[in-house]
């Protein structure tokens, strides 16, 4: 019993850290169509800038990501209105490309200017557990779980309770609508890449404590996190989360009771069982494109 | 790095987990390249006075960038030495370097390229089996020598290539034995009594556990655990509480990089401390690895490695010499290490044999024992390596070499200690 509770509460732990880093993909998605296949990149390149500071000052890795956060919404405001608006109205397959292109410039920056080697930022607590009745928990995976948790709340309450956030989901659910009642929607668009990339601010930050990094590490995220949000719907906030953390249970209830061997095949064999019965993922909407394909 | 079979490096982790496709893709490629080939030559063209042009592919971007840019500076500054003392055969050495970016679709290109169209006169090898396995095969097919830094993957051996060497001192099945002789010497109540064996599903540390644990077992050691996880995990935990839930004594780890980083702090969030831990390759990465763990926590680590920075192998001083004075002072990588010692096996070759024929050179090989800086290597007819690793362990924030007492840094091994 005390093994299924701690593979539950280590699956969960994992999967809110997992949410984090899908949900400004799966936002960007939602909003312009736009897959930002860059996403994972822009993790590593954070986790760097993060270790850079954090080796520098000794400041709190985690608590970096206040400062972060900003630098990355501007940094995804630039990329938008400097690169991305360029292909505004084409398909998402052209906006695969150019996030790639992206990704891989990121890539080579860091390799040129940070080296090609592995990181990893290590405050105090890295290598420490709170023990609650017989469960270990890692410090360093609830700090970051509950990072998850205050930024998923944040961008919840952004998406539903400011006129921006309505602006945005209205442009996603019908950017003629939105545009008919009076809403830009290249300046909502702007304003949704910049948020998506800005979650990163949040979740390399988280990354660069809890796993070791170097600059081709961005390959491993971004694939795990389009698996992620697949799974949940392609668009969809909440399918992020619970892709998320179908795929932090997967991990941890296999290794437990298999073997850690077969996580990735059993979190894709879900996908497919899923994508069978509901083709738009778990809460993903579906449009009319799909349905008359 | 240490488990050198592969590429030396954890960037090579995105080929794991898919040995047989990776034998498979390989094999595939190679019979493409058999297929489309220009038959066996054997000899190389080129201005015999002009400069000797060396080619070489190398996975300067992608996964295997990492090992690939040490590959590169290992090359390079043995051209550097070479043409400083008036090249090879008296003639300038001149290297034609391409990128692969970690394919291996590109690397079979690059090299039929190199040796097909651009008729270089001898050909270097890439990093990790995955490369080298296609590549390999086009130098075999087109008659040409093939000595690699990287590539020990017992499968590279079963080919009956004739032109191929390894020049590391031994391939992954031999790789622990290192290990298992120093536990075996140690009197009978210090030995482990029960060990686990967690790795990495890829193709170079698992041949490396396996081989431990069926030595292990025959010395009496009792397996308590043993699991095989994809190069993609990236949390540990729960192998780690299966670990301290069994006790073992020795946790032998087929570990690459992050997945070494990754058990050990596991472990220390467990609070769980093995009386021996052995790794396969994480450990060989220095800073990158105390760094990770925590530098305190490195003490008494066992991995083994094919080269030493402090090591009185010939020519190794002005080797770490050169690598400092022209990267900012750093300490050579083994990847690099390894490299240079792969163009000294060629250059024995080219010497010995008077020439760049490279029947007569591959024939050589085979007869002879070449001194490099990663000590004595001499080969088999597959082009195996017969020589023995060198067993590291961590001591007092520095890798050591504490067997086999000619290479030796220090005299002897300490016993781990408790996390910190």
């Amino acid at each position: 019993m005390t093994q299924l509770v701690q593979a539950l509460a280590l699956g969960l732990l994992i999967g809110g850290v997992y949410a984090l880093m899908a949900s400004g993909l799966t936002l960007i998605f939602g909003v312009m169509n736009i897959i930002n296949v860059a996403h994972g990149a822009l993790l590593i390149l954070v986790a760097f800038m993060t270790w850079k500071i954090w080796s520098v000052t000794g400041a709190d890795p985690i608590l970096l990501s206040i400062l972060m956060t900003p630098v990355m919404f501007g940094v995804g405001w630039l990329l938008y209105k400097g690169v991305l608006s360029r292909i505004s109205g084409s398909s998402p397959g052209m906006s695969v490309l150019l996030t790639f292109g992206i990704a891989i410039t990121i890539e080579g920056i860091l390799n040129v200017t940070a080296g090609n080697k592995f990181r990893s930022a290590t405050p105090s607590y890295f290598n420490q557990s709170f023990r609650v009745a017989g469960i270990s928990l890692p410090k360093a995976q609830v700090y970051g779980c509950i990072a998850a948790l205050v930024v998923l709340g944040l961008l919840y309450l952004v998406l539903t309770r400011t006129w921006t956030g309505r602006a945005i989901r209205a442009t996603a659910q019908n950017a003629s609508g939105a545009a008919l009642v009076g809403i830009q929607a290249a300046g909502v668009a702007a304003l949704a890449f910049a948020l998506g990339v800005a979650t990163t601010g949040v979740g390399g930050s988280v990354l660069s404590v809890l796993y070791p990094f170097f600059p081709a590490s961005h390959y491993d995220w971004i694939s795990r996190l389009l698996g992620i949000i697949v799974l949940g719907g392609m668009g969809s906030m909440a399918g992020a989360l619970v892709g998320a953390l179908v795929l932090g249970l997967a991990e941890t209830l296999t290794a437990t009771y298999l073997s850690l061997q077969w996580s990735t095949l059993i979190f894709y064999a879900v996908i497919m069982l899923v994508l069978l019965f509901r083709p738009q993922g778990i809460f993903g909407a579906r449009l009319r494109q799909d349905v008359i394909a | 790095m240490a488990q050198l079979h592969s590429g030396g490096n954890l960037a090579r982790k995105a080929l794991s987990g898919t040995g047989l496709r990776v034998i498979a893709t390989g094999a595939a490629v190679a019979m493409a390249v058999t297929a489309c080939g220009s038959g066996s030559s054997g000899s190389s063209g080129g201005d015999s006075n002009g400069p000797l042009t060396i080619g070489i592919s190398l996975p300067l971007t992608g996964d295997f960038s990492q090992p690939g840019g040490e590959a590169r500076k290992g090359y390079e500054i043995w051209r550097d030495e070479i043409n400083a003392k008036g090249g090879l055969l008296g003639r300038k050495v001149t290297l034609k370097i391409t990128d692969d970016a970690s394919s291996q679709d590109t690397v079979v290109t690059d090299y039929t390229r190199l040796i097909t169209q651009d008729k270089v006169n001898l050909v270097l090898g890439t990093f990790s089996s995955l490369l080298n396995f296609p590549a390999s095969a086009v130098a075999e097919k087109n008659g040409y020598l093939y000595v690699e830094p990287a590539g020990g993957s017992p499968q590279m051996f079963t080919r009956g290539f004739k032109k191929l060497f390894f020049a590391q001192q031994a391939t992954a099945g031999h790789q622990p034995d290192v290990f298992v002789n120093y536990l075996k010497s140690l009197p009978a109540d210090q030995r482990p009594k029960t060990a686990a064996y967690p790795t990495q599903d890829d193709p170079f540390t698992t041949p490396v556990i396996q081989s431990m644990q069926k030595q292990l077992e025959a010395l009496g050691v009792k397996t308590v655990y043993t699991t095989t996880y994809p190069a993609d995990a990236t949390n540990f935990q729960t192998i780690a509480s299966a670990i301290a839930a069994a006790k073992p004594d020795l946790v032998a780890q087929g570990a690459v990089f992050e997945d070494g980083v990754g058990l050990i702090r596991s472990m220390q969030q467990l609070n769980f401390s093995p009386k021996f831990l052995f790794q396969t390759s994480a450990p060989t990465n220095g800073n990158q690895y105390s760094d990770g763990i925590g530098a305190k926590n490195t003490e008494g680590v066992f991995y083994t490695v094919s080269w030493n920075e402090k090591a009185k192998t010939p020519n190794n001083d002005q080797f770490v010499a050169d690598y400092k004075k022209k990267y900012d002072n750093a300490i050579p990588a083994e990847d690099a290490a390894d490299a240079y010692a792969t163009a000294q096996v060629l250059q024995a070759a080219a010497e010995a044999t008077k020439g760049v024929d490279q029947t007569k050179m591959a024939e050589w090989l085979h007869s002879h024992t070449v001194q490099t800086i990663l000590g004595p290597l001499k080969w088999d007819a597959t082009g195996a390596p017969q020589s023995q690793f060198l067993l590291g362990q961590w001591q007092s924030g520095t890798p050591e070499i504490v067997a086999p007492k000619a290479a030796a840094t220090v005299d002897s091994a300490v016993a781990k200690t408790p996390w910190q």
